[in-house]
């Protein structure tokens, strides 16, 4: 039997082999981020025991300001719903942070899917990185101030997407995620097109 | 050749640059600037085209979008566009245009004979004649060939197109005077502003008008001033070649900006689109949309040479384009002085002929000065020529009525101009809506403030009926003013200088049909719609044969549709409507202005969802191995799932028959990924899913899953799928691929809006889980060698258990389910390992030789065993009663369940409703086709009772004979295994064009003790 192997939803592109040093070639830069673990996370903001539970654990106060994100030292915590959030960390700290979540809101009305499997992230940067996202999305982007996420279309499908750095980050759903990139290609073309090494070195395609 | 180029040092043309280019096959020169139309008619160029109904010899009439006659095609081969305004097309070296209009030839057009007849082809002409269905295709071949316009490329579209989203706080449509000011109001204060113009370069009427002066300077020297503070603010993002050409509600305007197609084919950038569609949603929206003027109906007022007077303006003062020598205008108004100023010092000889009898002194004084001869009170009763207007015929009129007072003379001309006036272009106004009015001081249709109120929504300039400069920069001031209140801004044009030196203009008269002194009809043919060949003798004739509504009498006659969309010709049309219907204009009222103002390419409005971005194509975890393995796909909504897997040299048929096989007796693989996902977790999850799932949830174990019903509150099936319990307090349901977002929102909203108190929380987890289903005798053996955490022998791990362990060294979900009939584990992992798992289970099962099969293979293999496709064999009308699955409904929950209430309906309850049946066709090698009706006898008399239909069928490898699923009305009780009354399960199923006889049999064709899912 064949040593386990992770596979992100953007695998069948080999960008790793593609990838380049940013540069003042292209007007658009894009990596993805794979592999990283997602928590999907329901409870009541209003439930101080949720709230403290969930803060001690995550490290942050959950957000409860609409379309906000914040950044703990363990994980990204984004404002889904009034009572929903997605939780981005690092794949090595999912498992920790699964198990400290059930134990932590024993007793206390919630929900916890793990969802890592089903979402991965695109970095995009460059001069145009804003030209590209007003072609594939309605969304006002002089309104996504940093720290504010937004749940906006994408072309006919959606992503989640916040400031990050110079550049915009992407949440994308697995099984959309060919047709995410390629319509994210075809958007590019007019600004020139690259992909980027990636920001952090999540890339863990052989981790078991 | 009577137009001709002149010298005009302030036109928009640079001499510097001259462009060759060819028309008909026939080389010309041009300037940077041009449009085809001015090169053409730079060149003496008129005539060209022929018109739509009587092959009538055509010329360029405007100089813009409301071009009618001068339609052209561009390039050749796949960059071919049909029927562009030749008005509109920016010259480019080595442009290759045609005429798209001339059969056989523009010379001699066979339509022109008929034109000859037009008396015989008045209004409603096809209606009339072509009513002998036997004759009409070849009558059809002629008209095709004889009516038509441009062509449509064959090849694919080598160019690109895409759309953009913007924001911004004003947008401002139309780049004129008006939209300038407005422009700079909005800017100097601060606020985000886009400013959008169709030309190639900002300026409107501005460009043709170089010497009205404004402020002290020239209207050029103002322009470039305005244009320049415009172009140095961040906070302006100006869009030239850009035509607004819809206003949707909430302010949101769709634009069209030409990228391209101003440069020559060589020099188009690549990877840059031709088109972009641009989106803009804008707190206010200032419409700048400026006029048309529209012309004077006169008989044999469609003579090529004979244009709308401020065509003839522009072509002189922004292209330096003289259309003639000896030049006659007919005018009702002031606004074609000083055109006929400047035309008579670039050395034309000018004749103004004005309809009313009183003249502005001022105008005439200035036009008498440029040595215009003017005459007052006179009208055209007929212009004169063949294939070029030779001079005209004028009358004089009664100073009040529309009459004809008297003979005038005949006034030799090479070109004729008339002006009947400006229609403000309200069309953007009207499209969400708004209703223009009739402003009879103005004559004209503006958008009042009694039209419906628009939030947000400002009209400056001539598009609100302020024509003169003066008025329009003023009134564009005041708007602004209150428009930056809006906003909380102030305005900081109050001390700008917007004095101009243009007299004060005196009323228009209101005249439209020019009289000739005959009956309407009489005389020689009047144009009102030149595109579409409507005379003001046919809107006549319309109302005489009682057309009454506007709307109607544009269908009939045709007024005001074709490319141009009755820019120039609909307010002349309602006006002699309303003549001819004894109503005033706002009786009668305008038709509906509706998007598009001018024509959008396909390729704009697709934009990037074409080829492979065309829809969201969803794939799994395990795409890379069902490539390499050469399946073939099938799209099941979004996704694009493996239908079946050849093997070299086999059809659909022969695979599918081997993977059946293999699932039956050996052991097969299917990808079930795509199946809806959703975790429930809260502690009232089981009463939740008692409500909304027709079985009882109760009693269900950690461990064990139960397969359930969903229906809407009628009662009938919308879903179906597999539930697992996880513990007490959380499940994992599924869903059909389908019908997984759609389940998910449902679930929300009873939740949402009538349970609020149910402690239950919902996720979807679709894309988390990736699937494997190993299906057959030995998928045990299988899934032994890869998972040794989970015991797998029958009597510790049963059908409907599930397991959690680990499989391939994977952390995985198995489950006993089966779509099949079959022993089969359903192995969940996260999708990350979607790759890993379903290569180590092919590995694994390599010396079962474990095949893999598609939806193709599932759909037999469920078929055989009577499993429904909710969809498929369910259409939103079948009960769980309706398909024989009582079993499923649990009518003793304490709690209603959604749809339990309809099964008291009597039409619910009644027994005989369509059925779920299993059908046998008397020849097992007949696979009937799905959809066939089912009737009770082969003797077929049309009409005819028709019971039912098939909704399933498949020839099944495994029986080695046709089998079908069917609803058949009382279905049930007519199965051969019901026992009830002999005979009546014998029907009848009609497809292709043949009866064939069935046997109605159980829906369960293989195994139907169900022992083997159990072993």
């Amino acid at each position: 039997m064949s040593k386990p192997i992770m596979q992100s939803p953007l695998h069948a592109f080999g960008l790793a082999a593609q990838a380049k040093l940013v540069d003042a070639s292209c007007g658009v830069w894009a990596s993805e981020t794979p592999l990283l673990g997602y928590i999907s996370l329901r409870g009541n903001s209003a439930d101080t025991a949720f709230v403290e539970a969930t803060s001690r654990v995550l490290g942050a106060p959950l957000p409860t300001q609409p379309c906000t994100f914040v950044q703990s030292a363990k994980a990204k915590l984004l404002w889904i719903g009034p009572d929903e959030w997605m939780i981005v960390c690092a794949r090595s700290a999912l498992q920790a942070l699964l198990r400290g979540l059930n134990e932590a809101l024993t007793g206390i009305r919630h929900q916890i899917a793990d969802n890592s499997g089903g979402y991965t992230q695109v970095y995009l940067q460059g001069k145009n990185a804003r030209d590209l996202l007003s072609h594939t999305s309605v969304y006002d982007l002089a309104a996504l101030q940093p720290g504010r996420v937004a749940g906006t279309t994408f072309g006919k499908s959606s992503v989640y997407m916040h400031r990050q750095g110079d550049g915009y980050c992407l949440l994308l759903r697995r099984s959309f995620a060919d047709y995410i990139w390629r319509y994210l290609i075809r958007a590019a073309e007019p600004y020139g097109f690259g992909i980027a090494r990636p920001e952090r070195g999540e890339a863990q395609e052989d981790a078991a | 050749m009577s137009s001709h180029r002149v010298n005009i040092a302030t036109a928009r043309i640079d001499t510097t640059r001259p462009l060759s280019f060819t028309f008909d096959g026939r080389p010309y020169s041009g300037y940077a600037g041009d449009t085809l139309a001015s090169a053409l008619l730079a060149h003496g160029h008129r005539m060209l085209a022929r018109s739509f109904k009587y092959g009538r010899p055509r010329g360029i009439v405007g100089a813009g979008a409301e071009e009618p006659n001068a339609l052209v095609q561009v390039e050749a081969g796949a960059l071919t566009i049909p029927n562009l305004k030749a008005t509109q097309v920016e010259l480019y070296q080595g442009l290759s245009g045609r005429r798209t209009t001339g059969w056989p030839s523009l010379e001699y057009d066979l339509k022109s004979l008929g034109g000859h007849f037009s008396r015989f082809m008045p209004a409603g002409f096809y209606y009339k004649t072509f009513q002998n269905r036997a004759l009409w295709p070849r009558f059809e071949h002629i008209i095709r060939h004889a009516a038509g316009y441009g062509s449509a490329p064959v090849e694919p579209d080598p160019e690109t197109y895409d759309h953009q989203h913007h924001h911004a706080e004003v947008l401002v449509v139309g780049g004129g005077a008006a939209g300038l000011l407005a422009a700079l109001a909005a800017g100097r204060a601060g606020l985000d502003v886009i400013l959008l113009d169709e030309q190639s370069e900002l300026g409107g009427w501005l460009l043709s008008a170089p010497n009205s002066v404004i402020g002290g300077k020239s209207a050029s020297a103002w322009l470039q001033d305005v244009a320049g503070e415009l172009q140095s603010l961040s906070n302006v993002r100006i869009m030239t070649r850009t035509s607004a050409f819809a206003l949707h509600d909430m302010n949101m305007i769709q634009a069209v900006e030409q990228l391209q197609d101003h440069l020559p084919p060589s020099e188009r950038t690549k990877g840059q689109r031709r088109q972009r569609l641009h989106r803009i949603r804008a707190s206010r929206v200032v419409l700048a949309s400026g006029a048309i003027e529209r012309p004077l109906v006169f008989g044999n007022n469609d003579l090529p040479g004979i244009l709308t007077a401020s065509a003839i303006t522009t072509y002189l003062n922004r292209y330096a384009v003289a259309v003639g020598r000896r030049v006659l205008l007919l005018t009702s108004n002031d606004h074609a002085y000083q055109g006929a100023c400047d035309l008579a010092r670039s050395g034309a000889s000018v004749v103004l002929a004005d309809t009313r009898s009183v003249l502005n002194p001022a105008w005439e004084r200035r036009a008498r000065a440029a040595g215009v001869d003017v005459m007052a009170g006179y009208g055209i009763a007929e212009a004169h020529g063949g294939r070029a207007v030779k001079g005209a015929h004028l009358m004089r009129l009664d100073s009040d009525r529309n009459a004809v007072a008297g003979n005038g003379p005949f006034i030799d001309c090479d070109a004729l101009g008339s002006s009947g006036g400006l229609s403000p272009t309200v069309h953007l106004y009207c499209h969400d809506g708004g209703r223009p009015q009739w402003d009879e001081k103005r004559l004209a249709f503006v958008a009042s403030a009694t039209g419906r109120a628009k939030a947000g929504i400002y009209v400056v300039g001539a598009a609100a009926g302020e024509f003169g400069l003066q008025k329009t920069l003023e009134q564009t001031r005041q708007t602004m003013t209150e428009a930056l209140a809006a906003s909380g801004k102030s305005s900081s044009l109050a001390s700008f200088n917007l004095q101009t030196d243009e007299p004060d203009t005196i009323p228009a008269r209101r005249i439209f049909r020019v009289p000739d002194g005959k009956l309407e009809g009489h005389g020689k043919k009047a144009f009102v719609d030149f595109q579409n060949d409507v005379a003001a003798s046919d809107i006549h004739l319309a109302v005489r044969e009682n057309y009454r509504s506007i709307e109607h009498i544009k269908r009939y006659t045709a007024l005001g549709f074709g490319t141009d969309q009755g820019k120039l010709s609909n307010v002349n049309g309602f006006a002699i409507a309303a003549e001819a219907l004894g109503k005033s204009i706002p009786e009668v009222g305008t038709t509906t202005y509706r998007p598009a103002y001018s024509p959008v390419t396909f390729g704009t409005l697709a934009g990037a969802h074409e080829g492979d971005t065309f829809e969201p194509r969803r794939f799994t975890a395990m795409q890379e191995s069902h490539v390499r393995r050469g399946a073939e796909f099938e799209p099941v909504g979004q996704w694009l799932r493996p239908w079946y897997f050849p093997k070299s040299g086999e059809d659909l048929h022969a695979a599918v028959g081997r993977e059946c096989l293999a699932a039956r007796r050996g052991v097969g693989i299917m990808d079930a990924s795509t199946l809806g996902k959703i975790d429930i977790r809260g502690k009232d999850v089981r009463e939740f899913l008692n409500r909304v799932y027709a079985n009882a949830w109760t009693q269900l174990a950690p461990g064990k899953c139960r397969y359930g019903l969903m229906l809407d509150e009628n009662g009938m099936v919308t879903d179906d799928g597999v539930t697992a319990c996880v513990t007490d307090n959380h499940f994992l349901m599924t869903t059909t691929t389908g019908g997984a977002a759609r389940v998910m929102t449902w679930l929300e909203k009873w939740h949402q809006t009538e349970w609020p108190d149910l402690d239950v929380f919902m996720t979807s987890v679709t894309d988390h889980w990736a699937t494997a289903a190993v299906v057959g005798p030995k998928s045990r053996q299988v899934l032994a060698k890869l998972c040794s955490d989970i015991d797998l022998s029958p009597g510790a791990f049963k059908f409907m258990d599930w397991r959690e362990g680990t499989v391939a060294g994977v952390p995985a979900r198995v489950f006993r389910i089966s779509f099949s009939g079959e022993l089969a584990f359903e192995v969940n992992i996260d999708a990350s390992y979607g790759h890993h798992i379903w290569e180590a289970l092919m590995q694994a099962g390599a010396e079962f030789d474990i095949t893999p099969y598609g939806t193709e293979t599932m759909h037999v293999l469920r078929a055989e065993k009577g499993f429904i496709i909710v969809g498929q064999d369910t259409d939103g009308s079948m009960t769980p009663f309706d398909l024989d699955m009582a079993w499923a409904v649990s009518m003793k929950k304490p709690f209603s369940f959604i749809g339990k209430r309809s099964f008291a309906r009597s039409d619910t309850a009644r027994s005989d409703r369509k059925q779920l049946v299993g059908l046998l066709t008397d020849d097992p090698k007949i696979v009937l086709k799905e959809g066939a009706q089912i009737i009770e006898s082969d003797d077929i008399k049309s009409p005819m009772p028709m019971h039912g239909h098939v909704t399933s069928s498949y020839f099944s490898p495994e029986l080695n004979r046709s089998i079908a699923l069917a609803v058949v009305r009382d279905g049930i009780s007519r199965r051969s295994d019901s026992g009830i009354k002999a005979g009546r399960d014998v029907l009848y199923a009609w497809a292709g064009g043949k009866a064939h006889k069935v046997k109605v049999v159980s829906p369960v064709f293989v195994d139907p003790e169900g022992a083997r899912q159990n072993v």
